[in-house]
């Protein structure tokens, strides 16, 4: 296996950087809401989250698309590395959503569209992981993965739009909430400031973890031709 | 009257460490799963290596 890549090193360490930068602004930057108090820091890493699922998920169908138009398996590579850091920061901004909620609706839990629809979708990318481990053929497993990937898009857009066409208690924080909305709040430049910092960085987290769960793949795949080769001499 | 803010911020202590945790329990299961593949892929090179010829 080759050396880590400069650019992937250099990249590691710059979002790393950014990172406890944007964690220091979450903290130390922006002003405490006024009626929430401390926790509302918690929305600047929880919708970032979100976005990173969201974008992930995007990632796989679009490499699911050009998987089906050019049979390389590198897409399906990018489609597969894509749907684990989609699942996991799925649950991040699921599991964030829910401490927040505790004190600002006074549950953990609750029948919500945004909440419902967030938790099929983690399911059906779980579903997507499970999907693939069923099948032996490499060829087929990537066909099946990439039209699962496609169609299982369909479920970003709809939580991403549960909050703006149904009746919920989950906040708009951009656009306008719910009149039934619980938690909404107006920020300030400070605090828009740092939803965005928390954005991009976020964004580069996404990107570093992509790239460095792409070699993982590969040498997966590197290990498994070797031990084909060895078992059939 | 001016209200003051709820106290939450033991809400926010735990929602930022379960997000900080949860991407560095990532970070660690890619570095785990690195070292496991390339134990594997070291181990079946020295079997190829050790077998005999045709």
């Amino acid at each position: 296996m080759e050396s880590t890549p400069r650019g992937l090193k250099w990249l590691s360490a710059v979002t790393g950087v950014l990172f406890l930068i944007a964690l220091g602004m979450v903290l130390f930057y922006a002003p405490e809401e006024a009626v929430m108090g401390n926790v509302q820091r918690v929305f600047y890493f929880h919708v970032s989250a979100g976005w990173v699922g969201g974008l992930a998920f995007l990632v796989t169908a679009v490499a699911g698309i050009v998987y089906l138009m050019r049979s390389d398996p590198k897409w399906d590579r990018v489609a597969q590395a894509s749907v684990e850091v989609g699942i996991v920061f799925t649950l991040i901004n699921i599991v964030s959503g829910s401490i927040w909620a505790r004190p600002i609706w006074n549950t953990w839990w609750t029948w919500d569209p945004r909440l419902v629809t967030a938790t099929v979708m983690e399911l059906i990318y779980l579903a997507y992981v499970m999907l693939r481990q069923g099948i032996e053929d490499p060829e087929r497993r990537a066909r099946f993965g990439s039209v699962y990937g496609i169609v299982g898009f369909i479920s970003v857009p709809i939580t991403f739009l549960s909050i703006r066409l149904l009746r919920t208690i989950h906040p708009v924080v951009i656009g306008s909430s719910d009149p039934s909305a619980q938690g909404a709040f107006d920020m300030t430049p400070a605090m828009l400031q740092t939803f965005m910092f928390s954005l991009l960085t976020f964004t580069l987290v996404y990107a570093t973890l992509l790239w460095h769960r792409l070699r993982l793949q590969r040498l997966m795949e590197r290990v498994e031709q070797m031990k084909m080769k060895v078992f059939a001499s | 009257m001016l209200l003051e803010p709820a106290q939450t911020t033991n809400y926010m202590i735990l929602g930022l460490s379960v997000i900080v945790g949860a991407i560095l329990l990532f970070v660690g299961s890619l570095a785990v799963r690195f070292r496991n593949l390339r134990q594997d892929l070291q181990v079946l090179k020295e079997v190829e290596h050790d077998e005999p010829e045709g």
